[in-house]
């Protein structure tokens, strides 16, 4: 759950004094980078929002490196390692406002539909050296270890969104980050409900909006990259599923980027499981 | 609309685009049917060929399918997932442009955009729900400008509907599927072209631009035989007499759980409905916030954040909340804000929930027909209906620039701004009454007056997030821009003979102050005047001095207490209803105004009632999540009000059970 968004100095009045610019810094754990690189994405006001903060740490666009302190750490990935617990708790007490960014460190990632199967078989499935390997039982979000003051959603995360974020960041204002659903973005752009119109199994009734509705306006059904919104029903709308889609598997469709959210986690219990688990408990059952 | 003198026509279907030229000599734009991403919407037509010939759909709750109807007619469906609000209450309307030069502040409305537009195939259903929109957008102290523009430039060709979906009602809303009335031209489609008839002075003109032969009586005949059928394979789903009076005393009932239960407050019911209204505005800006525009986009009362508050309170925390203040509003508080139902019954909410919940089956379990309705939680129709007859013109909102002069520190988190203005408008601001403050890039919140002067307006603001924040940093000489006043604030003349007894708790002491200052301005008109301030502690006190002065005079009573406090208040310490829960004053001559956080009012309320000051003279002021100051976008909705046009004043006795009940 986001707490309180960062409001630093306002820099709504100019005869004030220029606050010191914001120390910025961007860490990453267990994921792809891509979240990362949404930053450099903002390609037309990524030199004036530099102008207007200290990036002193981001090892995809800078070589200075820093290991604090931080006004704004942006920290992507989730925690699968000890050693990452040990570097996030560090990275807290340096960190005055701690924001998540993406589906790895704010839900714990598409890793972490490992969490359901045994950690040592998994292990020796994946890696021919198993030994080198230090990884935890379960991939987390950030916020299983620390507090978080902020996070933006998404695999990756919404360019706009980042850039509400940080304007929000530099005018001392609140961000605007909906909690509400994705069907809201749908309405309001016209995009006909594939899931009524379609009969398509689609998630944006229990995920968070922010992407835009790409997925629906495409054509195809939302598959909850942003994770669960507020209030998220994920029960109702899988007993929906089960009774009217054609879709092979219901826990299927919630064990995504966000499986180990707790609203589609509760789903994916209560269906028995993601997929590839209950196969593989047939197969040690018959072993 | 006026009744036609022209008789109806034909139009013959290989013709059908006689009736584009004619609209496009108008000069409109057509929006009308066709088919899109495998439904049937409503978008910009160039040519009939883009018309869903041939196609029918088919409804369920859940479900939407288009399939082929089995002949060639064009507009052989039922509703489907648009409805024209997005061309008359479109998703997105830019609001306003704030720019900040200095310390100067500008704030300019954006002018409304209106394209002169035919809609083209409005079905009797949706000719209501326009009307009913109408209403709703106008009912208010200026009304919405972009929508009213909207409208007036818009043409309506009605089409009479052939067939029905399983799920549409209109029979029993009323409203349809015979076309009644709000259309220009009204066209009812046989199978070898259209009975067209006039139904305003500018249907008349299309009408006789098209040059038709006149209709036969078979043809008008087979018209209207064909309304009737539809309404025959309809049957009455949803009796209603009696439904408003049957909901609004159901708000406990047990069916809330269990639809709450099914209901994914995903808020697709309220987005499709063509009379739902409600919007949010966000603000957006430049890096330094020296450029902001907002804009407002359709809203849902079934999102958590609809209903939140500063400090992160939520007034409908409950899925269950959501649902029910959706569907009471619908068919029940509608009639006592507007005058009509909200539902008109075109079935879009049962079609495309995304799990199938069909409010005619929720409607039959929670307010059956036949059942006596319990006591009413609020009086009937408080508001005595608020349907205009004819839709009162609509004023654009007024943005006024005012200068700070004193900025005075009251504690820690709140300072008073002393505002000059010569405008007014401004300067007749009544006690309790409240402004829309907007600087650039921020969130504009109402903030109540807490002084009335010959020269400006004093506001006291408390620190509670960004938007507050940035006002209370505001330095002399800084301005700020300011809308209103809007509201209905303290009847101060309902006090005039009596005693008046004041109960202020915290900030809400603010509001307060204007009545003070008018009832002193004018002291020998009442009888005894007692205060009661609460606050946190000694150090949260507003207005000090100024309330150790009034403590002093011979001719009123203030006491104070704090909830806690070290050892250098000599005061009290507890509650503010310890004050006077012991009183030996009658109160069955005092009038009461109360402002607090609602727990305290609640709890000052119930002391009071039992010292004797009636309901009706006990007044108490909202806070809710003002937004637009006007009524327009639903935010400040608690049962059948609205907090920012028909309040934020209300005596208990208007406000019934809804004060204080939770989750409404």
């Amino acid at each position: 759950m986001a707490g309180p968004p960062p409001a630093p100095t306002p820099h709504h009045a100019p005869r004030a004094a220029t606050p010191r610019r914001p120390r910025i810094g961007v860490v990453k754990f267990a994921s792809c980078d891509g979240c990362q690189l949404t930053l450099l994405d903002l390609e037309d006001e990524l030199l004036a929002i530099a102008e207007r903060v200290d990036v002193v740490e981001f090892a995809e666009a800078t070589s200075h490196r820093s290991s604090g302190p931080f006004d704004v750490l942006f920290v992507e990935g989730s925690i699968s390692t000890a050693e990452q617990a040990v570097e996030i708790a560090r990275l807290r007490t340096v960190t005055r406002h701690l924001v998540t960014i993406g589906a790895c460190a704010t839900a714990g990632g598409i890793q972490a539909i490992r969490n359901w199967f045994d950690h040592e078989e998994v292990r020796q499935t994946v890696y021919p050296e198993p030994a080198f390997v230090d990884s935890l039982a379960l991939s987390r979000p950030v916020a299983d270890f620390v507090a978080v003051d902020a996070e933006l959603r998404g695999c990756p995360i919404s360019p706009g969104q980042l850039r509400e974020f940080l304007v929000a960041l530099v005018t001392g204002r609140r961000p605007q980050l909906p909690d509400e659903a994705v069907c809201l973005e749908c309405k309001r752009r016209g995009v006909v409900c594939v899931a009524v119109a379609r009969g398509i199994a689609c998630l944006g009734p229990v995920t968070r909006t922010g992407c835009g509705a790409i997925c629906p306006a495409y054509g195809r059904g939302c598959y909850g990259c942003f994770g669960p919104r507020e209030s998220a029903n994920t029960a109702s709308l899988a007993e929906w599923f089960g009774a009217t889609t054609a879709a092979p598997d219901v826990a299927r469709l919630f064990a995504g980027f966000t499986a180990w959210s707790g609203p589609n986690r509760t789903a994916i219990d209560a269906l028995g499981g993601p997929p590839g688990q209950r196969e593989a408990e047939g197969r040690s059952g018959d072993a | 609309m006026t009744s036609p003198r022209a008789q109806p026509g034909f139009l013959p279907r290989a013709e059908f685009g006689r009736l584009f030229a004619a609209l496009e000599a108008d000069g409109r734009r057509i929006i009308g049917p066709t088919v899109a991403e495998e439904a049937i919407v409503y978008d910009e037509l160039h040519d009939p060929a883009q018309l869903p010939v041939g196609m029918t759909v088919e409804t369920a709750p859940g479900a939407y399918r288009l399939v082929p109807s089995g002949r060639d007619r064009a507009f052989d469906y039922a509703v489907g997932p648009t409805s024209w609000k997005r061309f008359t209450h479109p998703p997105l309307v830019p609001l306003t442009v704030s720019r900040r030069d200095g310390a100067g502040v500008d704030v300019q409305a954006t002018a409304p955009s209106a394209p002169r537009l035919a809609f083209l195939g409005v079905r009797a259903c949706e000719l209501q729900a326009l009307a009913i929109q109408d209403r709703a957008m106008r009912a208010g102290p200026l009304g919405d400008v972009d929508h009213a523009a909207r409208r007036d430039a818009s043409l309506v060709v009605a089409m009479e509907c052939a067939v029905a979906a399983e799920t549409c009602f209109c029979t029993s809303m009323g409203t349809g599927p015979e076309v009644a009335s709000g259309a220009d031209l009204v066209l009812s489609e046989l199978d070898d072209g259209f009975v067209v008839r006039a139904a305003s002075h500018a249907g008349e003109a299309i009408l006789g631009q098209l040059g038709l032969a006149p209709a036969a009586a078979e043809q008008t005949n087979a018209a209207a035989e064909q309304a009737r059928e539809v309404r025959r394979t309809m049957g009455d789903p949803v009796p209603t007499v009696g439904l408003p009076e049957r909901l609004r005393a159901s708000l406990d009932h047990p069916r809330w759980d269990v639809v709450a239960e099914r209901c994914l407050a995903c808020a697709n019911c309220t987005l499709v409905c063509p009379t739902c209204f409600c919007t949010s505005v966000s603000v957006a800006s430049d890096l330094d916030g020296v450029t902001g525009t907002t804009e407002r986009s359709w809203d849902s009362c079934f999102s958590l954040g609809f209903g939140r508050v500063a400090g992160d309170a939520n007034f409908r925390p409950k899925v269950k909340d959501r649902y029910r203040q959706w569907l009471t509003h619908k068919f029940s508080t509608w009639w006592d804000q507007f005058g009509s139902s909200g539902c008109v019954g075109c079935g879009r909410c049962i079609a495309w929930c995304p799990v199938g919940i069909d409010i005619r089956e929720e409607l039959l379990v929670i307010a059956p027909p036949g059942v006596e309705p319990g006591p009413a939680p609020w009086p009937a129709a408080p508001m005595g209906g608020r349907a205009p007859d004819p839709l009162p013109a609509v004023l654009p909102a007024r943005h006024v620039t005012v200068r700070v002069g004193d900025v005075v520190h009251e504690t820690a988190d709140t300072v008073s701004l002393s505002l000059a203005t010569d405008d007014r408008t401004l300067l007749g601001a009544q006690p309790g009454q409240f402004v829309m403050a907007e600087l650039p890039a921020f969130a504009i919140p109402p903030i109540s007056i807490s002084r009335i002067r010959p020269d400006g307006l004093d506001l006291t603001i408390r620190s509670a997030g960004a938007a507050t924040a940035a006002l209370v940093a505001l330095h002399a000489r800084d301005t700020l821009s300011l809308r209103g006043p809007y509201g209905r604030g303290w009847p101060v003349g309902e006090a005039a003979g009596r005693d008046v007894v004041i109960v202020a708790g915290g900030i809400g002491l603010a509001p307060l102050r204007p009545l003070v200052d008018a009832v002193l301005a004018d002291r020998p008109r009442f009888g005894a005047v007692r205060m009661f301030l609460g606050a946190r502690t000694p150090r949260d006190r507003l207005f000090v001095a100024e309330m150790n002065a009034l403590a002093g005079r011979a001719d009123l009573e203030v006491s104070e207490i704090v909830d806690r406090a070290g050892p250098e208040w000599l005061g009290r310490v507890g509650v503010v209803t310890q004050l006077f829960d012991r009183a030996t004053w009658d109160g069955s001559r005092a009038t009461a105004f109360m402002c607090g956080p609602e727990r305290m009012m609640q709890a000052a309320a119930a002391v009071l009632a039992r010292n004797g000051v009636a309901p009706d003279r006990t007044w108490v002021t909202l806070e809710r999540n003002m937004a637009c100051g006007v009524g327009t976008c639903g935010h400040c909705q608690v049962g059948p009000f609205f907090v920012c046009r028909d309040g934020p004043v209300f005596s208990l006795a208007e406000l019934g059970s809804a004060f204080g009940r939770e989750g409404l």
